[in-house]
């Protein structure tokens, strides 16, 4: 994806550090709006991280192998 | 021994004899007589006892001394019964065991062969589990420095439990809840029974292999302490220790707590605590994303807000009164300015292309063709000349050939023909006739003569005498 973010977790620390520095600080207008472009890319780069795993189940078997789990574990059991 | 003591020298008399019939063993049959007495008297008993000077050899038996302050007994253990044990026996420890005893004949020694061994007071699994966790303490296995952070959001959760088990249901059932589009591999594994623990071994090794996973949980739903033993086991501690990935432990009940929770990143007191911890709810990730939005667009607006009140007090500055006057003045010398220079620019272009225009007037009237005509002209002329030229050498090359035809004809022998002299010549006139000889009457001669030719026939010839 973007390679100037490393993960999820690097990115929110990342947008927490942004959000803090353009509240707090008596930023150029310059720097605020490199800022904020950086904070745009990265809440971007988490809102596409959260939705993009599929939900899906594997079973990893003894060969090493994944196969997909089939209907014994679907995750809409009403229990 | 009778002749010290004589008060007994009579009645000694009467046994004598059959005392006399004396039955002499070898060693052997005695060590075997005492090996046979002591085998069957003693051939299941319990003691209670502490065990030291405790080896276990390469073969795999246990030799030992079970002793109390007033005695000691050899002890071995077999290596079939060794590896049942669940604890490690040692030395100072209070145990009870159950054997039997054994005579070892080359050495005239007895033993106890013991058959099981438990520790006195602790329950054997207690102490084993003490014994374990103390081992692997020493060790740093379960260093807090070991403890790695989970992944906010990982990419791919693994699970190491069996399929049959609750704690696969609960995990499922609590992720889909909270985050429903997780991703998750199951690597199945028995977890309680023989070789349970070697399989939740291999399966937490392989697991975390696998491309995109960056958390594992590894557990069981609950069970009595036997149920839940494979989770004490050595292996599993260090294949949980050894995880590139951080692993989560969720291990029976709250209650329950197992060297697997000890060498875990985290312990998780149930299956369904362990799918709670290993990620966050959705909506709380999306909500805390969209207010970091919210305060970065608000932040963001304010900074620009606040220059932007800045630019107007400033702009109120008497510094700056009449600095749009001022700025329109400018502009108004600078359209002035640009007017001028297009106008220059444009008068400069016209008067380039008038020059150009009358050049080319210029060179259009130096025709070329005019020129021509000149050349043409001259070259008549001179073509003239060159003919009167030709002919006048032609004429007078003329007047030297008859000239020369002339002073030829003098010369020539035709010339006395003229004179009234003439040629004969044979039939053919290729040869001349010098002499009459040459011709016989009859023959036909050819006469040239200073004008035309006869054709003559010869009538006679004469005036030869040979």
């Amino acid at each position: 994806m973007d390679s100037t973010i490393k993960d999820f977790e690097a990115a929110i620390a990342e947008l927490e550090t942004i959000v803090k520095k353009l509240e707090d600080g008596d930023l150029a207008l310059e720097k605020s709006l490199e800022l904020y472009e950086r904070g745009v890319q990265l809440s971007r780069f988490c809102h596409t991280r959260l939705e993009e795993a599929e939900k899906r189940i594997e079973i990893l078997n003894e060969r090493g192998e994944l196969r997909p789990a089939g209907a014994t574990f679907t995750r809409d059991e009403s229990k | 021994m009778s002749s010290q003591f004589d008060l007994f020298a009579e009645p000694e008399q009467e046994p004598e004899p059959k005392r006399r019939e004396r039955r002499i063993l070898t060693v052997s049959d005695l060590t075997a007589h005492i090996r046979g007495v002591l085998e069957n008297t003693y051939s299941d008993v319990w003691v209670e006892a502490e065990i030291s000077n405790c080896r276990l050899w390469n073969t795999g038996h246990l030799y030992f001394t079970l002793k109390d302050p007033g005695a000691q007994i050899k002890a071995v253990m077999f290596r079939s019964d060794v590896r049942a044990l669940k604890f490690k026996p040692e030395d100072g420890l209070h145990v009870i065991v159950r054997g039997r005893l054994s005579v070892y004949e080359p050495k005239g020694e007895y033993q106890i062969v013991c058959e099981r061994m438990e520790p006195h007071g602790l329950g054997a699994l207690q102490l084993a589990f003490e014994q374990l966790k103390r081992r692997l303490q020493a060790e740093g296995l379960f260093d807090v420095s070991r403890k790695r952070p989970l992944p906010a959001l990982p990419r791919k959760i693994g699970i190491v439990t069996s399929l049959d088990g609750a704690a696969i249901r609960d995990i499922i059932k609590v992720l889909g809840r909270r985050y429903p589009n997780a991703h998750l591999v199951i690597r199945p594994a028995r977890v309680q029974g023989d070789g349970a623990a070697a399989e939740v071994a291999r399966g937490i090794r392989d697991i975390s292999k696998v491309a995109g996973i960056d958390v594992v949980i590894v557990g069981r739903g609950g069970g009595s302490v036997e149920d839940l033993w494979a989770f004490n086991d050595e292996a599993v501690a260090r294949a949980i220790a050894g995880s590139p990935v951080p692993i989560i432990s969720a291990v029976g009940h709250e209650v329950d707590v197992t060297i697997a929770d000890f060498a875990a990143d985290v312990r998780a007191p149930t299956p369904s605590a362990a799918a709670e911890i290993v990620v966050a709810r959705k909506e709380d990730f999306c909500n805390h994303i969209e207010r970091l939005s919210q305060r970065l667009t608000g932040a963001v607006r304010g900074s620009i807000a606040r220059l932007e009140s800045r630019v107007h007090l400033l702009n109120r500055r008497p510094g700056f009164a009449g600095w749009s006057a001022r700025l329109a003045l400018r502009g108004r010398h600078c359209a002035e300015t640009t007017h001028a220079l297009r106008h220059a620019a444009r008068a400069s272009l016209s008067h380039r292309i008038r020059a150009f225009q009358a050049l080319r007037l210029h060179l259009e009237q130096y025709d070329l063709r005019r020129r021509l005509g000149g050349v043409r002209a001259r070259l008549v002329g001179v073509d003239a000349m060159l003919r009167a030229a030709a002919t006048h050498r032609q004429h007078r090359a003329e007047a030297r050939l008859r000239t020369c035809a002339a002073s030829l004809d003098s010369l020539s022998p035709l010339a006395v023909l003229g004179r009234g002299y003439a040629v004969v010549w044979d039939d053919t006139r290729t040869r001349v006739i010098r002499s009459a000889s040459e011709v016989k009457p009859g023959d036909e001669v050819r006469v040239t003569l200073s004008e035309g030719e006869l054709t003559c026939e010869v009538v006679k010839t004469d005036g030869l005498d040979n």
